[in-house]
């Protein structure tokens, strides 16, 4: 990929099919003074399914962060379907995007928090409804049909002029997928998305995210459920304090760690 | 539900027993009853009040019109604080150091002397400016008014409202935008929302709860220190009062008056602060929004 890549003025990999939709270069991140990425070098395939696992404190949320830019870098250089993000390369010099261009950026990467942050003064239709028309301006008639699909897609059309405050955890969660989905997104991140729901509500949540993958999204997933990463991911990656230990086919992976660190922690939680 | 069917179904008995008696509050509420009718008594027979008078001024031209300024005062000050608080509530929180403590340094004269001194200065604003112009700042100016006549009462008593409630409402702006969870901010970030529609359709409509209840206050507040604008002087309904009582000498019955008016205007504020809030607390706590007036539990039998 690095031939293709200097070809670019922006040095981007080629978003054609099959192609790259995530380059991660070096990646560095601090806060302060407390480093948390030291590195991180990632390659994602379009409609690759990668899973990133690793105690916390391991860095892999504010990666994924990084990744639509809600925080910046600080040194490395990182590509999303053929975009460096955050900024525009002219020769040697970095220049920052304004505002409005990361927006842009942002509309083709969805994100699903831990905490759901869904709108709560909004229905759920108008949640998945908002973005579209407020920031696409795309016809209201238009996004509605497509807001009513999506929620039915993952099972929640009965729940359409309820409040987020009225709906159990798990499918506030699945209204926060149909809400990212809206934009039409090339690329969806997952942020824990079950680590704040009840056991028993975790499954739906699971079976949308899977269904998703299996239509052909390209995925990160911050998870500790190793059992989905086992069973719908493409790769694995385990990160611990702010470097990737080990990557791989999850089966590999999850079977057979080749690294300490990555035997220690598949130890305790599986 | 009788104890029979209840013990049909297997139910034990339902409790009753002797409530516990309150001497304490029959005492209190005695007490109180006595105050009450002294007090009705007293408006009833007193000769001071002079309720005849009142309705002479109660709805005269005069006072119509001070009732009249005092509304229109009151809207103008809240509409303009609202807006310009919410203005220097976003320089405090911005990012930019000098936005900043422009805004804090605004904060710190305005809630720092007393409203009744600023109004007094805004009624010599013609000496502490002779003139207002449009021009370069130190360079030509290409039009200049003198204050004196640019400034009218009604101008003055306005501004000096409005300066000063704005820096009470930027702080009541400013700590309900801090209490929306942050988490909001982000999630309509990654939706590609910029910056000013995160502001206008995630983050204010949420600060409105926390923002509406201390603002009601702040009206209601507001709508009595117009009063105090009779500093400039401008005659609102106080000073229309006073103007009168300085002819009849009939000061209680005229202050009395003027009190039943801002009563009833105050009423009318709580019922508007009362459909605001509600509107503005949709989709918080399943009950919240559906509960119109909050039911009142009483305490199993007390006392009787």
């Amino acid at each position: 990929m690095s031939s293709s890549l200097s070809k670019e003025p922006a040095g981007a990999p080629a978003p054609e099919s099959g192609g790259l939709m995530v380059k991660a270069e070096k990646v560095h991140k601090s806060f302060g003074r407390l480093e948390v990425l030291k590195g991180i070098d990632l390659e994602v395939r379009q409609g690759e399914v990668m899973c990133v696992v690793g105690p916390s404190g391991s860095g892999k949320s504010t990666f994924l962060r990084c990744i639509n830019h809600l925080e910046k870098i600080n040194a490395g250089r990182l590509w999303v379907n053929g975009h460096l993000v955050g900024y525009r390369q002219q020769g040697e010099k970095l220049y920052e995007l304004r505002d409005r261009e990361v927006s842009a950026q942002r509309r083709e990467i969805g994100m699903v928090f831990q905490r759901f942050n869904l709108f709560p003064h909004k229905t759920v239709l108008e949640n998945v409804m908002g973005a579209p028309v407020w920031v696409k301006k795309q016809p209201k008639n238009e996004v509605r049909e497509r807001a009513l699909a999506l929620l039915e897609r993952v099972g929640l059309s009965d729940k359409a002029p309820s409040y987020p405050s009225q709906l159990s955890g798990g499918q506030q969660q699945r209204v926060a997928i149909a809400r990212a989905l809206a934009m039409e997104p090339a690329l969806m991140l997952f942020d824990e998305p079950t680590s704040a729901l009840d056991p028993e509500l975790v499954g739906e949540v699971l079976d949308v995210m899977k269904q998703l993958a299996l239509d052909g999204m390209t995925m990160i997933v911050v998870t500790h459920e190793m059992g989905f990463a086992r069973e719908v991911g493409d790769s694995l990656v385990f990160m611990d304090e702010g470097v990737v230990v080990e990557e791989g086919t999850p089966r590999d992976v999850l079977a057979n760690p080749q690294h300490p660190r990555t035997q220690d922690f598949l130890s305790k939680v599986l | 539900m009788t104890a029979d069917t209840d013990v049909e179904k297997g139910r034990p008995e339902a409790i009753r027993a002797v409530p516990v008696r309150h001497p304490g509050r029959w005492v209190a509420a005695a007490v109180v009853l006595v105050l009450v009718a002294m007090f009705v008594h007293f408006l009833v027979t007193s000769d001071a009040l002079e309720w005849e008078e009142q309705r002479k001024y109660i709805t005269s031209d005069a006072v119509l019109k001070g009732v009249r300024n005092t509304i229109l005062l009151t809207i103008a000050a809240m509409v303009g604080g609202v807006l310009l608080g919410t203005v220097l509530a976003l320089m405090r929180l911005s990012a930019n150091p000098l936005l900043s403590s422009a805004s804090w340094f605004y904060l710190w004269f305005f809630r720092g002397t007393p409203l009744y001194t600023q109004l007094l200065i805004w009624g010599a604003i013609g000496s502490l400016f002779p003139t207002v112009g449009i021009g370069v700042p130190f360079g030509p100016e290409f039009h200049t008014w003198k204050t004196q006549e640019l400034v009218t009462a009604m101008i003055a008593a306005g501004l000096g409202l409005i300066l000063n409630e704005a820096a009470y409402m930027a702080e009541i702006i400013r700590a309900g935008i801090l209490s929306v969870d942050e988490g909001q901010q982000e999630a309509a970030s990654a939706l590609g929302m910029s910056r000013m529609q995160t502001m206008g359709r995630i983050v204010l409509p949420q600060a409105m709860r926390v923002i509406i209840p201390p603002t009601g206050n702040e009206a209601l507040s507001m709508m009595k220190n117009t009063s105090l604008v009779a500093a400039i002087p401008f005659s609102e309904l106080t000073f229309t009062a006073q103007t009168i009582y300085a002819t009849t000498y009939k000061i209680i019955p005229m202050l009395v008056m003027a009190c039943l008016w801002y009563l009833l205007l105050s009423s009318l504020m709580m019922v508007g602060q009362h459909y605001l809030e509600r509107h503005f607390s949709r989709g918080v706590g399943r009950a919240a929004s559906a509960r119109g007036t909050r039911v009142r539990f009483r305490g199993g039998g007390g006392g009787q």
